[in-house]
């Protein structure tokens, strides 16, 4: 378990670090923000013809009320957390590879409906999408988190095959 | 089936225990402005002045102030910068922690909550603390980077997204787990990683 700690913290603050840096974050984190807010629009649209994106903005044309996906609100963050302890987690390589990409597309599935509902809740009523933005997102996205890492563990007990320890 | 049990459980708290923290306003907050003011005392003895609570908000005023547009020493200033931070940014995490650790059949709760809360009011202190040293880059900007202890703005930043974006969900998963040892859940957790760690 100790072993488990340590190796969970280094990764994690080595990630963090990592995703901190000026040129990780012009070439992978702000292209990535980018998408999730046209893939927000894009699942929005069919819907409500009046989003735009415009880079890491949503914007509803009607109203003029937008939202700015900002470091936090990515969804990078929590996804750190998941890899740094699937990465501690003592299992094979390509077990490991399969849950960091499920994992990171289940975490972000929920930060896209985190993105959308916030959206809507801003224009509804500011208090209310203050409280969701601050408060009760984050948790419910760190949730997720528990509940991914809590399913692979029970998937690398029932199912693995025995493999070579990374 | 018992994680599953937690997770339902815990959403199902969370109204409640949200609702709890919301209305004890600064009481939650309390002990961790107090710990701020002393770490920032330490961290930042010729920059703040005094930090304390006003609501729900850390009032935190500055030995810094403006005449004309320039940035002086309060002295010289004739005013202080006053900063107000929002302690429910980090003081949340109380709030998710009730609801975890409720949502568990363990042992002690109430001590365990207790033993909780201190640990978490140490982390709160520690984010409060960065939010304070990057409001005060942000306001003050180069006086305050030039002053004696003072960190480089990249490892302010750093510790702000670490403490703020991080720490407050981050920090009630690991007490709460430390404290389920010997709960059901954690056998079952235990089991799991004992045949996990064997089949790898």
């Amino acid at each position: 378990m100790l072993r488990f700690l340590l190796l969970f913290i280094g990764v994690l603050i080595t990630l963090f670090s990592v995703e901190m840096l000026n040129p990780v974050q012009h070439a992978v984190i702000q292209p990535f923000t980018g998408l999730l807010a046209s893939l927000s629009t894009a699942l929005i649209l069919p819907f409500d013809q009046d989003v735009i994106a415009q880079g890491r903005v949503l914007r509803d044309g009607t109203s003029g009320f937008a939202v700015s996906i900002e470091s936090g609100c990515n969804g990078v963050e929590a996804a750190i957390v998941l890899v740094a302890g699937i990465a501690a987690f003592p299992a094979a390589l390509i077990q490991k590879c399969v849950a960091i990409v499920a994992g990171f597309l289940f975490v972000q599935a929920l930060n896209i409906v985190r993105i959308i509902s916030l959206f809507y809740l801003g224009q509804w009523n500011y208090t209310v999408f203050e409280w969701f933005h601050l408060y009760l997102w984050p948790v419910l996205i760190m949730l997720d988190v528990l509940v991914v890492f809590a399913i692979y563990l029970n998937w690398l007990g029932k199912n693995a095959p025995a493999a070579e320890t990374i | 089936m018992l994680m599953r049990r937690q997770i339902v459980l815990t959403l199902a708290l969370m109204p409640i225990t949200f609702g709890l923290w919301y209305a004890a306003g600064p009481l939650f907050a309390g002990p961790a402005v107090w710990l701020c003011d002393i770490a920032l005392g330490h961290l930042y003895p010729t920059v703040v002045d005094s930090a304390g609570l006003r609501g729900a908000e850390l009032q935190l005023t500055t030995q810094f102030g403006e005449l004309a547009g320039q940035i002086l020493p309060a002295k010289e200033a004739g005013n202080q910068f006053a900063l107000e931070i929002n302690t429910r940014l980090v003081s949340y995490s109380i709030a998710f922690y009730g609801a975890l650790l409720l949502a568990s059949n363990v042992q002690d709760s109430l001590y365990k909550f207790c033993a909780g809360l201190f640990w978490l009011w140490l982390i709160m202190a520690i984010g409060l603390a960065s939010i304070a040293g990057k409001d005060l880059l942000m306001l003050i900007g180069e006086p305050f980077l030039n002053t004696e202890l003072v960190p480089p703005a990249d490892v302010i930043a750093l510790t702000y997204q670490f403490n703020v974006l991080l720490m407050p969900t981050l920090a009630p998963v690991f007490v709460w787990f430390w404290q389920l040892q010997g709960s059901p859940l954690w056998e079952q957790l235990a089991a799991d990683i004992t045949r996990a760690s064997g089949r790898a």
